[in-house]
């Protein structure tokens, strides 16, 4: 079996997001496999519908659950559209876990911010499940989530829970014009929602993931609260066909996203030339 | 390091019995379509080989990158899916007649297929291959081997290196599987032959030595620091982002990975050649694209080969087979970008012409 040779994976559950994002529950078809693997929030993976082709995304369930992983995809390209089209039951390939990880060994006995923006909540959300099933070793838990209007928040029911634990501070925010009649969020983006719900940066480490824009605007709010660079993790995406550094195309100057990524500090994207 | 002589009849017979004994054999061979050209090809008797006429179209690359390749069989049944996987070790060959600069290539790119994750594909046909290099004897003005550390008699990759005397080769024999392979063949090789292959060695170097100044190990840092230097904008308003160069290139290995069905319910997954130049490359399925110009894809080709790999990996991923400048339509000519960067990145040109 040759290193780009997936495993085969069976779909277990089908959640939709929104109209146009999926989840899938996936398992091992081998139950060793299923087993023996082991991975670290913020770990990807290459997905793959046969004859349609591989694709790249992180791994959206947190490696306390285990048995199974979950991903979560937008149907945009000809492998998530693929994907879409799958029903329970149906065979996907995997290979991974690939790139590194966030380090929650680095952040126990702190607290954490969660800032997510549209889909990017799904590489957060396997890091706040993993905290959230340790979660005598972690202090205070944020959580800022965002989406353009209402109907394109993902994991819906999971952000009902959260909002119904008091151990967890969850605030909600739609972009103006998004909003529904019913809605009890902020109407704001995301770094005025952040500046509202985040008070301290001290003993603080904050996890952030979105589009682009949402991240260039929301680094100033928490410099100005006093989190430094090297307490602010993201996690990057670029086209990848490897995922192991042999392809070549998904590094950003000499850094690649595959191997010395996904998970970057803010400091460490700072000194990434502007390639991204 | 060992010596032997081998004249012409026992490098024929040896060719011969690597024949017969069904293993491939690879040597240079004139191109069917175009009899002034040469290319690397398998060979079926001796005397299809012709050495040291001119530096082949395509480098060995394709021996074991090949420009497509299977990675795995699936076939979709009612019950699922069923993968059928792909050999990965691969039937013994010999080549003869290897350019130094194609062979130093094989021996760069192996460090990113060893990157934490062996690719057994690219291994396996390392580990089945003996590779006889020749001196070269083919340099020409586009040339430029000298200068990023290598040279016409570079022993870099070769299991044996061949340098024509009289009569025959003096051949250095470099690895234990160069040994093996000229274990009953030739004969030990007198002084004067040793001094005259010398002698051959450093003339070839002669030859090349002026098409370039060598490449300082100062111009990697200098295009790390760079990214954004405005030379990027002009050099490469030339390029059409066809990505010829990377198709002759030894060191270039970028590769997709595609499916394709055969049949209704079977197909295969492919790894295919590819190349930074063409737009494609990084483009995500947003529609949004890191490298949007073809100077951001050109300054990632001189970036990668002259910096990022040097450093990842301790080698320039580039040989100076001066291919790239030979088939670019545009006219891109490596060595004289090369010239103009390392002019750049020295704080007070050098007046040269002594």
């Amino acid at each position: 079996m040759n290193i780009y040779q997936p495993n085969l994976m069976r779909i277990r559950e089908i959640m939709d997001e929104t109209v146009d994002t999926r989840t899938l529950k996936l398992e091992f078809e081998d139950s060793s496999l299923a087993e023996q693997f082991q991975f670290s929030a913020g770990q990807f993976g290459e997905y793959s519908v046969f004859g349609e082709g591989e694709s790249t995304f992180c791994i959206a369930s947190p490696p306390t659950r285990t048995g199974y992983i979950e991903c979560s995809f937008k149907a945009t390209g000809k492998v998530t559209q693929a994907l879409r089209r799958l029903a329970v039951g149906d065979t996907v390939g995997f290979r991974g876990p690939y790139g590194n990880h966030f380090p929650l060994e680095e952040m126990k006995d702190h607290s954490i911010v969660f800032i997510a923006g549209g889909i990017g909540l799904a590489p957060v959300r396997a890091v706040i499940w993993n905290v959230l099933d340790l979660r005598d070793q972690f202090k205070d838990i944020t959580i800022v989530y965002g989406a353009r209007t209402v109907a394109d928040l993902v994991y819906k029911r999971e952000l009902e829970e959260w909002a119904q634990r008091p151990d967890i501070k969850l605030c909600l925010a739609v972009d103006p014009g998004g909003e529904t009649p019913d809605w009890k969020g902020l109407v704001a983006r995301i770094p005025t929602a952040v500046e509202q719900a985040v008070a301290t940066a001290e003993d603080t480490f904050a996890i952030i993931c979105g589009p682009p824009i949402m991240i260039k605007f929301t680094l100033p709010v928490l410099e100005k609260l006093g989190f430094p660079g090297d307490r602010i993790y993201t996690t990057l995406e670029n086209r990848m066909k490897c995922g192991i550094g042999k392809c070549g195309r998904c590094n950003i100057g000499p850094t690649y996203v595959c191997k010395d990524g996904p998970v970057f500090t803010a400091a460490q994207m700072r000194k990434l030339p502007q390639e991204f | 390091m060992t010596h032997k002589f081998l004249s012409h009849q026992e490098l024929s017979s040896l060719v011969a019995d690597l024949l017969a004994a069904k293993t491939r054999v690879i040597a240079p061979v004139r191109a069917k379509d175009d009899p002034e050209q040469i290319d690397y090809q398998l060979i079926q008797c001796f005397e299809e080989a012709t050495f040291g006429v001119r530096l082949p179209r395509r480098s060995l690359k394709e021996f074991f990158l090949p420009p497509t390749e299977v990675l795995l069989h699936y076939k979709q049944t009612k019950a699922g899916v069923e993968i059928r996987e792909v050999p990965t070790v691969a039937p013994p060959q010999v080549i003869f007649g290897a350019m130094p600069c194609d062979v130093a290539g094989l021996a760069t790119v192996d460090k990113v297929m060893d990157w934490d994750y062996s690719d057994e594909l690219w291994f396996g046909r390392r580990e089945a291959s003996t590779i006889v290099s020749f001196l070269c004897s083919a340099m020409d003005a586009t040339c430029f081997c000298t200068a990023v550390g290598l040279g016409p008699e570079s022993a870099s990759g070769s299991d044996v290196l061949f340098t024509p005397v009289d009569g025959g080769y003096v051949a250095n024999l470099i690895t234990p599987r160069g040994e093996a392979l000229l274990h009953n063949y030739g004969s030990k090789a007198s002084d004067a032959q040793l001094a005259t292959a010398q002698e051959k060695q450093r003339d070839a170097r002669r030859k090349v030595e002026p098409n370039l100044p060598a490449v300082s190990a100062e111009l990697g840092g200098w295009l790390a620091s760079n990214f954004d230097h405005p030379t990027w904008k002009t050099i490469a308003l030339r390029c059409h982002g066809c990505g010829a160069c990377a198709a002759v290139c030894p060191t270039c290995h970028c590769f997709d990975i595609v499916d394709e069905h055969e049949s209704a319910d079977e197909g295969v997954r492919r790894r295919n050649w590819d190349s930074c130049q063409t737009s494609l490359f990084t483009l995500h399925a947003s529609g949004h694209n890191p490298r949007a110009s073809q100077s951001e894809r050109f300054r990632q080709r001189i970036q990668h080969k002259f910096s990022i790999y040097p450093s990842r990996f301790g080698e320039i991923l580039c040989t100076g087979c001066g291919r790239c400048s030979r088939v670019c339509p545009g006219g891109m000519d490596l060595p004289t970008i090369l010239g103009e960067l390392v002019n750049l990145s020295q704080a007070k040109p050098e007046v040269s012409g002594q």
